[in-house]
């Protein structure tokens, strides 16, 4: 929690310390102020670091396939399933594992396609105004019209249920925001004075925005990602536990929720595993995504969803 | 004011028939459209009696227009509340809405209310006791409500239910003008697992809000003239913090109507939320159109609203 004594503090270091470094000691030295200033950010680095291990390492770790009904129906917790196993007979442990790839691999890849689409709408949008500017505002006031969960269902019966479809309709629900973030952001860096610049020692429109403009816009695009793919995460989890996101043998923690429910109380262990795993992945993506957020530019504290 | 408004209401209209209208070719845009759906059934091989079936009852749904005309169709319909016929409900989608559309209301709005009761008095209390334990308790709880996702938090509350007071959602829904006590009895876990969730927002929000607004010139003069805590903290305080706590719950307003979603299905409440899923299962495209209007209709006015009450609560507004 960086209050404002803290922002001041962080401009006086910077300027004593103008002694130029490699990129590796300016890098490490962040990391070593973000640890000192953000305890509860490295909780969240230690939990999201766990998530990434095993989402890459699943193969590895989990003990059992992921669609594999193999074994006996609805066993509690025991040292051979820590976690039990499902109506299907398939291993929840393995089924949580391979789950965080799936997590992960969605809220990458929506956050990736969703607030990039959506950042260099906004930027080019408000760097040539105008009408089209005006047309393309509209259009985000009615993407935004539409509750996100109401969107996205609705997208999903438009295009089926796949694992890719999940991640084009989440890269929808994300476009307005970010394209209507990053447009106040280039509407302020348009009006800066080495834009003029450049633009007077005859840089064409394309070089500006390239070279001039979306490097400025890179803190906010970047607090857009971190603090969007938790969202991501939850809203495949939620399409999912509709039974409208990924196929229901694919291993979401959100599908897997669904199954359980319908067993609630002979195996509540069903629900409890996959529950606690997306909860912990919000968490530690929350508790990360503030302090990236605390750190980077605390003007915009509490201004993003 | 009245500019104000009159721009506000400009762009209500326009949004939404966009907003409906980027909807409905969407849904159009589907693969396999409704005649197909009818005809191919029983999922035998296409014959040409059945194409010419399909050929036909194309021609009777307007279906072989253009999407434009198609959709001009259906919002002259849709404004004199004609929003076609649910093939799966067999009934028209007007008197799907007509009964579903009160059951989601009032869900949404007992969770917004409870959400609010206990978010703000829990903020000032977290606020005014800054760095004591009892903010530390009202931060904690409200953070853990953040990250659980709603539909765990109501699957936990329904398994407790169901293991301890061998509770089941009611398989007969009860209308509120029925029976207002067995109604509220169905709405209350709903209500209470989605207010933990919205709650920690507005907490948050409005404990950030006092402690700034604590440190101004104007809490100060007001001490200053002799002035008590309370009303020092109630009247000129809090009052300056709800400010973005009302835009927040506008901003929030469409997670609010995603969230009614899932407790509808959760707790097997037959409202809006259901009847979507069930549409969109089915693909019974007209329903599920219908059902999108109606949230963006409710999304845009609680915008609206919000929009409205901020202007009229804080002058400084109104004049930009």
């Amino acid at each position: 929690m960086a209050d404002r004594t803290g922002v001041a503090f962080d401009v006086a270091v910077e300027t004593t310390a103008a002694v130029p470094d490699g990129p590796a000691r300016v890098a490490g030295r962040w990391i070593v102020r973000f640890a000192a200033r953000q305890p509860l950010g490295v909780v969240g680095a230690v939990i999201v670091l766990a998530l990434i291990i095993t989402a890459i390492f699943a193969p590895q770790l989990a003990p059992h396939g992921p669609k594999d009904a193999a074994f006996a129906q609805h066993r509690p917790p025991s040292a051979e399933f820590p976690m039990g196993t499902d109506h299907l007979g398939r291993d929840i442990l393995s089924r949580v594992i391979w789950g965080a790839r799936l997590s992960l691999y969605v809220g990458l890849a929506s956050v990736a396609f969703g607030v990039t689409l959506g950042a260099l709408w906004g930027v080019v949008a408000a760097y040539f105004g105008g009408p089209a500017d005006s047309a393309s505002q509209r259009l985000v006031d009615m993407l935004m019209a539409l509750p996100p969960i109401i969107l996205a269902l609705s997208l999903m019966a438009a295009l089926g249920q796949s694992v890719n479809n999940v991640i084009i309709a989440l890269a929808v629900l994300l476009i307005p925001t970010a394209a209507r973030t990053l447009r106040s952001v280039t509407l302020s860096i348009k009006e800066s004075p080495y834009v003029e610049a450049a633009r007077a020692a005859g840089c064409s429109h394309g070089r500006v925005i390239l070279l001039h403009i979306l490097p400025n816009t890179l803190a906010t695009y970047i607090v857009l990602v971190t603090v969007n793919i938790a969202y991501a995460i939850v809203v495949e989890a939620a399409l999912s536990f509709l039974g409208l996101g990924a196929p229901p043998d694919e291993p979401s923690w959100g599908g897997m929720l669904t199954a359980g429910t319908d067993a609630l109380e002979a195996a509540p262990w069903t629900i409890f595993f996959p529950g606690l795993a997306i909860s912990l992945t919000v968490f530690g993506l929350n508790l990360l995504g503030d302090a990236i957020r605390d750190m980077t530019d605390p003007r915009l504290r509490g201004g993003l969803g | 004011m009245r500019k104000y408004v009159a721009r506000r209401l400009l762009l209500f209209v326009p949004t939404l028939l966009g907003a409906s209208l980027l909807i409905f070719v969407l849904l159009r845009l589907v693969p396999g459209d409704i005649a197909e759906i009818l005809v191919y059934q029983s999922g035998t091989e296409s014959s040409a009696i059945q194409q010419k079936q399909v050929q036909q009852i194309r021609a009777e749904l307007g279906l072989d227009r253009p999407v434009a005309i198609q959709y001009l169709v259906w919002l002259g319909d849709a404004l004199r509340g004609d929003f076609g016929y649910s093939y799966t409900q067999r009934r028209p989608v007007s008197e799907i809405i007509k009964e579903r559309f009160p059951r989601s209301m009032e869900l949404a709005i007992l969770t917004l209310l409870v959400a609010i009761a206990w978010g703000i008095p829990l903020g000032v209390i977290s606020a005014a006791r800054q760095n004591t334990w009892i903010d530390y308790t009202v931060r904690v709880v409200s953070i853990s409500g953040l990250s659980l996702p709603i539909f765990f938090t109501g699957v936990l509350i329904l398994w407790a239910l169901v293991k301890f007071f061998r509770w089941m959602p009611p398989l007969e829904f009860v209308a509120l003008t029925e029976d207002p006590l067995e109604n509220l009895k169905q709405f209350v876990w709903p209500t209470l697992a989605q207010a933990y969730y919205i709650s920690a927002p507005i907490m948050r929000l409005t404990r950030s809000q006092m402690l700034e607004v604590v440190r101004q010139d104007y809490v100060r003069t007001a001490r200053a003239k002799g002035l008590g805590h309370y009303a020092v903290v109630y009247r000129h305080a809090l009052r300056n913090s709800l400010l973005p706590v009302v835009t927040f719950i506008g901003w929030w307003g469409g997670r609010l109507l995603g969230g009614i979603v899932i407790m509808e299905i959760i707790f097997a409440i037959p409202g809006m939320g259901t009847a979507l899923v069930q549409a969109v299962n089915y693909r019974d495209y007209p329903t599920v159109q219908a059902i999108v209007f109606v949230m963006a209709l409710i999304f845009l006015s609680l915008n609206l609203l919000v929009d409205l009450l901020y202007g009229w609560l804080d002058p400084r507004i109104r004049y930009t």
